[in-house]
């Protein structure tokens, strides 16, 4: 009985199965976002709210498009960028993430 | 069909097929994607477009069964602050708005003191396949992975809405979830739902698969409203209020929405001015097996599986092709015993007897006649949603 007890506490203590309730860590993946003019206004401006993955992610888009959602992010989830960082941040996006077309 | 004619028809094919890409709105979707070697918490490691706010895609070849493993489910969060630890001692949801008597209550006393009901369901994000229109469509460009099928075990929330007891002109249910913005003024991911939408199937899950939730699918509760699309099953769901009257709220009126007319579709550059929510799901079917590029050897034995869904009218067949959709054969079904709004798995055996590429196409038709269409057919909408084109997987025979 004694050495059941044992082993069952070793087990325990190799094995320490995490609760579900106990915390968990959501990793960070590295996306790799392209240098270039305009980036220190999309690291500032962006990364705030979402990962670079959602920008890589939404496949290569047209200027209107681009202008469209960080005008979105501005109207509709109020994120306080101001006039000169939105231009910066449309220009950076379709150049590096552009289909080439305006509209 | 000698073999040097086979390849010169299915040369035929694929360049009619590449030309016909360039003008037509959807194509299959993009597949083979790569998985991440980081598993995130509690799952195993999947596609991932995201990580702040995790956005992660099964792969394909977990649709070979019409269950999905919570550890492979799929996962979509809007905000970027999601709890990474919820106390169960402390937890409650919260009842309030237009009811007689507003409460609170614990994980506990929901599964005590409530009839304990269960329901499989599969769940859909409304941009699933997204990758598949042209021009892309905005958003993130899923592949088929963007879904899954468990086992939801909960409490009815009409009976939750009963112990609060609705008042006269209750109309509308907003449901409110814990994950947050990082800036306040930041809208809220509320659901509102009609009261009249609402049926004894609709459940508070604290459940999947027999066990807790993932936290990345919400825990410890979500919300589970069967044979619709997923932006409306509010995870770590916190609050349920009763208001009588709509609520402007993004999520509900900008987001999640297709043209409101017949074919649901528009011109990408003359959207079409009025838009309706995506609600019920399309009937749909994605192979598991096997894979795209896969390796089969000529006259072998192989078992194509995957599964078929709806919005609960019911799967009444899955069929092949394995001509390019010029003839079909019935795939098997399982015995659909769980239920209208699970995934109906299918499977379909036969022997490739000729060597080269080879397309295997699967189309799911429902109880009221609707098919999936193939994907040229398939019309754009600005948003990307409710792709559900006849699937297809290419493989080599040698």
């Amino acid at each position: 009985m004694k050495k059941l007890l044992l082993i069952a506490l070793m087990a325990s203590a190799l094995f320490a199965q995490v609760k579900q309730s106990e915390e968990i860590a959501v990793p960070y993946i590295p996306y790799p976002i392209k240098m270039g003019k305009g980036f220190n206004a999309v690291q500032a401006n962006c990364l705030t709210c979402h990962s670079f993955g959602y920008i890589i992610n939404q496949g290569p888009q047209s200027k209107d498009f681009w202008a469209g959602k960080v005008v979105k992010m501005v109207v509709h989830f109020k994120a306080p960028i101001d006039k000169k960082d939105t231009q910066t941040i449309i220009d950076y996006l379709y150049k590096h993430y552009g289909n080439g077309k305006l509209k | 069909m000698k073999r040097r004619d086979f390849f010169k028809t299915s040369l035929a094919a694929a360049g009619a097929l590449s030309i016909g890409t360039s003008l037509e709105a959807a194509h299959q979707p993009k597949d083979g994607q790569v998985i991440s070697p980081l598993a995130f918490p509690e799952k195993r490691p999947m596609i991932t477009y995201s990580d702040r706010p995790p956005l992660l895609e099964s792969p394909r070849h977990v649709f070979a069964r019409p269950i999905t493993e919570n550890d492979d489910f799929f996962v979509r969060w809007h905000m970027p602050e999601i709890p990474t630890y919820i106390d169960l001692e402390t937890f409650r949801i919260k009842v309030s708005g237009l009811v007689n008597k507003e409460f609170e209550v614990s994980l506990h006393d929901l599964k005590t003191q409530y009839e304990q009901v269960e329901v499989t369901a599969a769940l859909q994000c409304g941009g699933n396949s997204r990758s598949a229109f042209t021009p892309t469509a905005g958003g993130i460009q899923w592949g088929s992975g963007a879904m899954g099928c468990a086992k939801w075990k909960g409490v009815r929330l009409r009976d939750l809405l009963n112990r609060a007891g609705l008042k006269k002109d209750a109309k509308w249910i907003g449901f409110n979830g814990l994950e947050t913005a990082s800036y306040y003024k930041t809208p809220n991911f509320i659901r509102e739902l009609q009261l009249e939408e609402l049926d004894d199937h609709v459940i508070v899950a604290y459940e999947m698969n027999d066990e807790d939730l993932p936290y990345l699918n919400g825990f410890p509760l979500r919300l589970v409203i069967p044979g619709t699309y997923s932006d409306s099953w509010v995870k770590m769901l916190s609050e349920i209020r009763v208001t009588s009257d709509y609520e402007k709220l993004f999520f509900m009126d900008i987001a999640y929405r297709v043209p409101d007319n017949e074919c649901e579709c528009e011109e990408p550059h003359k959207k079409y001015p009025t838009t309706k929510p995506i609600t019920k799901m399309n009937v749909k079917s994605v192979i598991g097996y096997p894979e795209n590029d896969a390796t089969i050897q000529n006259g072998s034995h192989i078992v194509v599986r995957g599964v078929a869904f709806d919005d609960g009218t019911g799967i009444t067949d899955v069929l092949i092709s394995t001509d390019k959709g010029k003839t079909w054969d019935k795939a098997l079904l399982d015995n659909g015993e769980a239920g209208r709004y699970a995934f109906r798995g299918f499977r379909y055996a036969f022997k490739p007897k000729t060597q080269g590429k080879l397309t295997i196409m699967s189309k799911a038709v429902n109880r009221s006649g609707e098919e999936q269409p193939f994907a040229k057919d398939i019309k754009w909408n600005h948003g990307g949603y409710k792709y559900n084109g006849i699937d297809e997987v290419t493989v080599e025979v040698i």
